[in-house]
């Protein structure tokens, strides 16, 4: 490795709360370094530290972190003692930042170019004349792919992918050594967030800057970054470079994370989940932290002391009791495959005539500033009884729009939607609440569809007050049974908790319980994975699999992702632009996509084991 | 261009609408000021009507349909003529309002804007060293003065300040041995007068400021723009005001165009703790003696100045949040 940008050594960081005298160190000793021009991703799940630690470096901790041990050198400098004075001449001229969700990133009161303008006069750099401060801000704008026209603009009025790319352009404006970037491209379009992680790529090469890219995904990480470092519960647990990590993976943790990773185009799909929840900082277990989730674990792994990150023969570092044993090619596929495994291969797929949804010619247009934006564009489509479809495509292509239709939320313009001889938009408030009985819907964020003030056993109780007309007991019996069908066990665990204490996963098998709760005919689930932790997304797709089988149901499944729709899905239709241009079989659509925007998208699911970005290769977008 | 047009259509209609039912609501209102104003001076005894019918004449009681009887109201309006108050017969209303106005503008112009820049300035400065010695004084402060019923700081004033050690008049708006005219003498006396009751408001309504500034501020602080502006190596000067007050001060402005807004009706509570001659203590003396054509100005006006107060800060707010402005480059 050349000599390294930044190092960071043995940092530790603790959140402290005075109010409610908590202390949880989230960062529990990292060690990482960041060569000249290299481009390093670091990888974690919700509560791994990556986030915490990347803020570290920068002192920009919020919410009562403290850096309570270890160096962050640059320059032959510890940035966490510098003076105040001398961190802010470092900071964006030697190290930038691109935040998570960019959307907010930028002041809303001020135009695009004025913010370039306060941090080159911050930095002074009086000697730039105005006009070439505003030729230099139209440069950097044009080479993150923006008119330079929307210099003038304020950052409302850019779209999210935009309001990123200006972030990039705007982290290199004193063209930094180091970038640091925060989950940059997280919310956004799949395919946006190909074209943004391609174009990233390109600009660091011929720019020689240094990215640590931070990130939930390994799959994005693997296909742009050099050499990926991965974090588990505070500690990093595994550094190397990409390729070797890819083709050997060696601490169980990362194999588990890949994977979660498949081709969708393959006749057989298998993906794995990890068991278990993401790390809880609060409540450690004493020894290893990945063995409650590990299949390989020991009695050594649970009683520690923690294994210590450290250097292998052929390079790079892992922190495993059985990672030094040396290299695993060859061995058993199916060892280190920590949870259960999820196989979708072409035959299952099974098919139904009789429609239990029936959508006809829909149109749907809204407006916004005077404009209209079409949102559905002659829509028809049918629910096949007992059979799951996938309604895929990217942001703005309307998926959402008809799953707010189909479930009565809102009317089309024009054309029909018939569930059991009924024209839904027709209906009244009652017809609409007694339809609400047969079609149900699960939300893409679950902690915004439930009060965090409620507590489990309330939340399911709801929808039997509302429409089952049943005992208390009997009600009682039937949020247990509920319960365990999605995976909660032990139910009594979890009647009283409020909703605000569960992890993400255990938020979203609550969603999907309350939906199901009514028993209804048909689910629309409208992105339930894609806020969670990758490790636990497949164990969501599998219960939503396992509970159609079950109870029979319809099941509508809106994703951006074809990896999901093909492990789920019997039907899979694309929306593009508010039209569909591609249905059919999820095999036949996904292994052979006649539509050049379908190909588009599957081009864009992160997919380690093709790693376009990094390699040679450029996808043209 | 469009967004002003559209807001002064919009202050045009309700202003209209305002006057409208001005003229409305005082004609649904059951009772005869001249009957009410006859029965007063001939006590228990039995009314002559035709004393009443002259009396109303003289008070210019309204005749004719309601259509004229509006028309003649529009009219007047128009015109400045607004009638013969009541209570300080036969001066016509205009005069009267005329007189009291600048008093009460003066005092609570003056006052509300002291108060907003005051608060406002200490909001920020407390969100700004959130935790610190200056935070919690300046809180614990603002929540001891705010929450004093204002009657009861203002009485605890004039006695201590007033009564006992004569530092300042215990009422009136200028000494009453004077003439109001433009002379340095008056207008020091006006201001030596007015000096007790200014203090009494800033005292007791800085806090309000005080608190909506600092957490909305506290808000706007932990917004990803400032994080991004400290990782920018701005100045933490330029990040507080620029990025921090910048943003919080927004919602404060709207209450702070309204409370100018109303301040043309004077505040009762301070003009008669103090008896000081502004629109408070007009109005409250319009309301004791039953002074009609008195008090439905009084209300004309405060509706206008609302009304003219919204459309100042729905434009203030267009300029100062480009959010609220329609279009730009991507349209």
């Amino acid at each position: 490795m050349q000599r390294p940008v930044v190092s960071i050594e043995d940092v530790v960081v603790t959140y402290r709360s005075k109010r409610r005298r908590t202390a949880l160190t989230s960062v529990q000793g990292m060690s990482l370094e960041v060569g000249a021009g290299e481009f390093v991703g670091l990888v974690g799940e919700s509560g791994s530290g990556k986030s915490t630690l990347a803020n570290a470096v920068l002192r920009l901790l919020t919410g009562g972190g403290e850096v309570d041990r270890g160096r962050v050198s640059f320059n032959g400098e510890d940035l966490l003692m510098l003076s105040e004075e001398s961190l802010r001449t470092v900071r964006w001229r030697d190290i930038a930042v691109v935040l998570q969700s960019s959307m907010n990133a930028l002041n809303p009161v001020a135009t695009i170019r004025t913010q370039f303008r306060d941090v080159i006069r911050a930095h002074r750099r009086s000697s730039w004349s105005e006009q070439q401060v505003d030729a230099d801000v139209s440069r950097l704008l044009s080479l993150v792919k923006i008119d330079p026209k929307y210099a003038s603009a304020y950052p409302h009025e850019l779209s999210g992918g935009m309001k990123q790319r200006v972030a990039i352009a705007l982290a290199l404006v004193l063209g930094p050594r180091l970038v640091i970037m925060d989950e940059p491209t997280t919310g956004l379009d799949v395919i946006i967030e190909h074209e943004i992680l391609s174009d990233l790529r390109d600009l660091q090469r011929e720019r020689g800057f240094a990215v640590l890219l931070i990130s939930h995904d390994l799959g994005t990480v693997l296909e742009v970054a050099d050499r990926v470092v991965v974090a588990y519960a505070g500690r990093i647990v595994e550094d190397r470079p990409a390729k070797a990590l890819l083709n050997n993976p060696l601490h169980p943790y990362t194999r588990a994370l890949l994977d979660c990773y498949a081709d969708p185009g393959a006749d057989q799909v298998r993906i794995t989940y990890i068991p278990g929840q993401p790390p809880n900082m609060a409540a450690l277990p004493p020894g290893c932290p990945f063995w409650p989730r590990c299949a390989e674990a020991e009695e050594k792994c649970q009683q520690g002391p923690v294994p210590p990150l450290t250097r292998l023969d052929g390079g790079g570092l892992v922190a495993c009791h059985h990672a030094g044993a040396g290299t695993r090619e060859g061995a058993d596929p199916n060892l280190g495959r920590s949870g259960a495994v999820y196989v979708k291969s072409r035959a299952n797929a099974s098919a139904s005539h009789h429609p239990v949804i029936t959508v006809t010619g829909v149109y749907k247009t809204y407006r916004r500033n005077r404009l209209p934006l079409v949102a559905l564009n002659d829509v028809s489509l049918t629910l096949p009884r007992g059979t799951v479809t996938a309604l895929v495509g990217g942001s703005g292509s309307g998926k959402s729009t008809l799953a707010r239709l189909i479930t009565g939320m809102e009317r089309p313009d024009r054309g029909t939607i018939r569930f059991d001889g009924r024209d839904i938009p027709r209906l009244g408030r009652r017809g609409l609440h007694a339809y609400r009985q047969h079609v149900q819907m699960v939300f893409q964020d679950p902690f915004a569809a439930l009060n965090p003030m409620n507590t489990v056993g309330y939340t399911l109780l709801r929808p039997f007050v509302n429409y089952g007309r049943l005992s208390s007991t009997e009600a009682f019996k039937r949020v247990r049974q509920l319960l365990e069908q999605v995976g909660l066990t032990p139910a009594d665990a979890f009647v009283g908790k409020r909703t605000s204490e569960l992890s993400g996963g255990q938020a979203q098998r609550v969603v999907v319980a309350k939906a199901l709760a009514v028993n209804p005919d048909v689910l629309v689930a409208d992105e339930p994975i894609s806020m969670l932790d990758v490790s636990i997304r497949a164990g969501i797709l599998r219960l939503l699999d396992d509970l159609r089988a079950q109870r029979g149901f319809t099941l509508l499944y809106i994703t951006h992702d074809l990896l999901s729709a093909r492990l789920l899905a019997d039907q899979v239709i694309v929306l593009h632009r508010g039209e569909i241009v591609e249905q059919g079989l999820a095999a036949d659509v996904i292994q052979s996509p006649q539509h050049e925007y379908t190909r588009l998208l599957l081009r864009s699911i992160p997919n380690p084991r093709r790693r376009t970005l990094a390699a040679e290769s450029k996808v043209s977008p | 261009m469009r967004y002003l047009i559209k807001r002064l259509a919009f202050l045009a209609f309700t202003l209209w609408l305002a006057v409208t039912l001005n003229f409305l609501i005082p004609r649904l209102m059951p009772g005869n000021p001249a009957q009410i104003m006859v029965q007063k001076l001939v006590g228990e005894g039995p009314v002559n009507p035709q004393l009443v019918r002259a009396v109303g004449i003289m008070l210019g009681l309204p005749r004719g349909t309601l259509w004229h009887q509006y028309v003649l109201y529009m009219h007047n309006l128009l015109h400045g003529n607004f009638g013969v108050s009541y209570t300080y017969f036969p001066y016509p209303v205009m005069s009267v309002v005329a007189q009291a106005l600048p008093w009460t503008l003066i005092l609570l112009g003056t006052t509300t804007i002291i108060t907003f820049i005051l608060g406002t300035s200490l909001g920020a400065l407390a969100a700004s060293r959130r935790g610190t010695w200056f935070d919690t004084t300046a809180t614990i402060t603002a929540n001891f003065t705010a929450t004093f019923p204002f009657f009861w700081t203002a009485l605890m004033a004039l006695y201590i300040l007033g009564f006992v050690l004569h530092w300042f008049p215990q009422s009136g708006g200028y000494n009453a041995a004077m003439m109001p005219q433009w002379s340095s003498a008056f207008v020091i006396s006006a201001v030596y007068h007015s000096i007790l009751p200014a203090l009494v408001i800033v005292l007791t309504g800085t806090g309000g400021w005080l608190f909506g500034m600092r957490n909305n501020m506290i808000h706007v602080l932990g917004e990803d723009y400032v994080r991004l502006a400290t990782a920018k190596g701005l100045p933490r000067r330029e990040i507080a005001l620029a990025y921090g007050a910048r943003n919080a001060i927004l919602p404060n402005l709207t209450g702070f165009a309204m409370s100018l807004g109303t301040l043309v009706g004077g505040s009762i509570l301070v003009e008669t703790v103090f008896s000081y001659p502004g629109m408070g203590y007009l109005l409250f003396n319009a309301v004791g003696n039953s002074d009609y054509p008195l008090m439905q100005t009084i209300f004309l006006f405060i509706t206008i100045g609302t009304l003219v107060a919204n459309f100042i800060a729905d434009i203030l707010y267009g300029v100062l949040d480009p959010r609220t402005r329609r279009g730009g480059v991507s349209a």
